[in-house]
């Protein structure tokens, strides 16, 4: 293991970014965004970095966390705990369910699957207007409230996602680095051989799509809280895509890199959309980039730099030795 | 509201600690330039509609700083056309730049959702979106709108058509089937049941959808006299288009209920556009004296006539401004007071923005598509064949403006 991937270091980096995002960004909706997609992007990479499962459908557990979050609190009033709670729940049962059917496929026509049911949730999401608002969503969610203090300052909320974001980025260190973790990384190496030593491989990937599904459905349900609508665009197959290529730019071996895949994906369209129209032709140049000479992805190039750093440190120091 | 300096202060001393409140918005002296944000979709599948917004918002800023003798900067926030981005942009412009005027949308959920956000900043927000719920059921004290809803988009259409054309008794309908489509048709079928039309069949289409020939010969089985198409923008010109590739043209008559005028009818070309009626919030030949103003100064800065996206986006702006300079502050309360039962020379002639549900009395036009023959200039697409204005009333619109 590269010692930038122990857990303490990765541990350290997420403390890092937590508290220098204030000092970097004026904008505390851009920072608290960072986090919310920071954790999210977490969970798809231990699908598709240490399971090999390129999933469509993480778009379904976003949206859901969303709408869970939209309606109840704008029809019930909710408290946001119960809110958070029941989102992760969901998110997870309905991952376990997606999970279920689409696993029984391999290579593209699990692909397909997840891209199928990501379709058939926005089509339901679209026709159930009475439930979630249709093409408006829904308006009006509330931000949470902090001992009698609604958090509705930018920072502040920042503050209480940056809490979550911690507490995920490090249950999802362990669970990485279980038996569990290490299970599914055999699996994503060689299922065939993971199956014959006898792990119920099937039961371990609706396990790893379920973890994802409720932290992603967590996520989902905080976005709403922070931009105070749950819109129809949350559950569209593109914010499948969104997730999956800040997955694939900060690198899928680690789960940082998808920190730096998040903030990197935000920054560059919110940078780059008021200064060029089609900025995203731009981000297609990135992808084909990080495709073809960076398989890595910004993780990579962090691990490569950080080794030439220490071979040019170790160097003199041998020559002194020799000496 | 916790500033991000005090965050800082805060999370040095324990990091992670928690909010607090503090201080809310700032108030702009009048000495000080005041702030026009203009949230629009810059990138983008609407990029086109926000490059013309972005163009009038600056002609409205133009203006007024001239004529009033203040600083006014203008913001363009990138919308994408998405409600999460479109809320985080005003957000930021409001927690930044103290932004509280906000002038743009375009698009329904998009507009809902800003509407809403700009009450929590404290600002005020002035859209042309189409969705009947801004001036209706989620109307909201700091949200205006200036273009026609749904109701009086079809009374001004279908209602005169009916008139005209006594023999065509059997109408079809091709409908979006989201909220906006859902108001058009049920207006429609509202005008339908009191004229004793036969409404011969609907077909429902999704929002992507691109191709549309099944539901047009579903139409053509039902051999109505006229088609009336409720969908809009890109899918209204593909199913116009294909519906003139199956000769349907010259079998009965087409309406497109909410055309978006010139740029449309650029985009579809004159003979397409010849004989069809179009429904039109703007049209720049409109015989109104700030509309002959505006033209004037478009076509003399830009060399060009002016198109919805940017007249809608110049006269929203411009009423925001002008509210402001009378209120003497960009305060959203203070704003929307001003601006709250003004009457005066719009774009379409004599306009009023209500006060119960702060929506703007206007015209609605409805055009006709002109042979190239009959063409006096490269834009004179369209005559204007009736214009009216058709509103319900606020509490039909289910409007309960929050005190």
């Amino acid at each position: 293991m590269h010692i930038l991937d122990t857990a303490k270091v990765q541990i350290c980096l997420a403390l890092a970014t937590v508290l220098l995002l204030p000092f970097v960004l004026n904008s505390g909706i851009l920072a608290t965004e960072i986090l919310i997609y920071a954790m999210v992007v977490a969970a798809c990479n231990l699908l598709l970095g240490y399971t090999g499962l390129l999933s469509f459908g993480q778009g379904i557990f976003f949206g859901l966390g969303t709408y869970v979050a939209g309606v109840l609190t704008t029809r019930w009033a909710v408290p946001i705990p119960l809110v958070l709670l029941v989102a992760v729940v969901l998110g997870g049962l309905v991952a376990t369910a997606v999970g279920w059917f689409s696993i029984r496929r391999q290579g593209v026509y699990f692909v397909m699957l997840t891209l199928a049911f990501a379709q058939m949730f926005y089509f339901l999401a679209y026709t159930f207007s009475d439930i979630t608002g249709g093409d408006n969503g829904l308006l009006g969610v509330p931000r949470p409230q902090i001992m009698g203090h609604v958090l509705d300052g930018p920072w502040g909320y920042y503050s209480f996602v940056a809490i979550f974001f911690l507490v995920i980025f490090a249950v999802l260190l362990v669970v990485t680095r279980s038996t569990f973790g290490r299970t599914l990384l055999a699996i994503r190496e060689n299922e065939g051989r993971a199956a014959a030593i006898g792990f119920p491989v099937r039961l371990f990937k609706i396990e790893a799509f379920a973890i994802s599904g409720a932290i992603t459905a967590l996520g989902g349900a905080l976005h709403a809280l922070l931009i105070g609508i749950a819109p129809l665009e949350s559950i569209n197959y593109h914010t499948s895509e969104m997730i999956l290529v800040m997955t694939i730019i900060g690198g899928s071996t680690s789960l940082f890199g998808s920190v730096m895949g998040a903030g990197f994906y935000l920054l560059l369209s919110d940078t780059l959309s008021v200064i060029w129209p089609r900025w995203l032709l731009l981000l297609g140049l990135v992808l084909v980039t990080v495709a073809l000479f960076f398989q890595r992805g910004l993780w990579g190039l962090v691990e490569r730099g950080w080794d030439a750093f220490a071979e040019r440190r170790k160097g003199p120091q041998k020559e002194a030795g020799d000496v | 509201m916790i500033t991000r300096r005090k965050f800082l202060a805060t999370s040095a001393l324990a990091s992670g600690a928690l909010a607090m409140p503090g201080l809310s918005g700032q108030v702009l002296a009048q000495d000080k330039a005041i702030t026009l944000a203009v949230p629009v979709p810059i990138s983008g599948a609407f990029a086109a509609n926000g490059k013309y917004a972005v163009i009038g918002a600056q002609l409205a800023a133009d203006e007024i700083a001239a004529a009033k003798g203040i600083k006014i900067n203008t913001l363009d926030l990138d919308t994408e056309g998405k409600p999460a981005t479109a809320v985080r942009k005003v957000q930021d412009a409001a927690e930044q730049d103290g932004a509280r005027l906000f002038a743009g949308g375009i698009l329904s959920s998009v507009s809902l959702a800003m509407g809403k956000e700009a009450e929590r900043a404290g600002g005020v927000f002035m859209t042309t979106a189409g969705a009947d719920e801004i001036t209706g059921k989620d109307c909201n004290s700091a949200t205006f709108r200036w273009s026609v809803p749904t109701y009086g988009a079809i009374n001004e259409t279908v209602r005169p058509l009916i008139d005209m054309l006594p023999d065509a008794k059997k109408w079809y309908t091709i409908t979006p089937q989201y909220v906006f489509g859902e108001g058009l048709l049920s207006a429609a079928k509202d005008v339908f049941k009191e004229k004793g039309i036969d409404h011969v069949g609907n077909s429902y289409h999704s929002l992507s959808e691109r191709e549309f020939s099944g539901y047009l010969t579903n139409a053509m089985a039902a051999q109505p006299d006229v088609l009336l198409l409720l969908n809009f923008g890109s899918q209204s010109s593909a199913t116009l288009r294909q519906a003139i590739s199956f000769g349907m043209k010259q079998r009965m008559t087409i309406v497109i209920a909410w055309a978006s005028g010139l740029e449309q009818f650029e985009e579809l070309g004159a003979d397409t556009c010849e004989g069809v009626y179009f429904g039109a919030q703007y049209w720049h030949e409109a015989d109104a004296p700030a509309n002959k103003a505006l033209v004037k100064a478009v076509q003399e800065k830009y060399g060009y006539n002016p198109n919805y996206s940017l007249a809608g986006s110049y006269i929203i702006s411009k009423l925001l401004l002008e509210a402001a300079v009378e209120a003497g502050s960009t305060d959203g309360p203070a704003v929307a007071k001003a601006l709250a039962g003004k009457k005066y020379d719009g774009l379409t002639g004599p306009e009023e923005v209500r006060a119960a549900d702060h929506q703007v009395l206007k015209d609605y036009y409805l055009l006709k598509g002109k042979s190239k023959a009959d063409m006096k200039d490269k834009d004179d697409y369209a005559e204007i064949i009736h214009s009216g204005q058709s509103f319900l009333d606020p509490q039909a619109a289910g409007c309960t403006m929050p005190s």
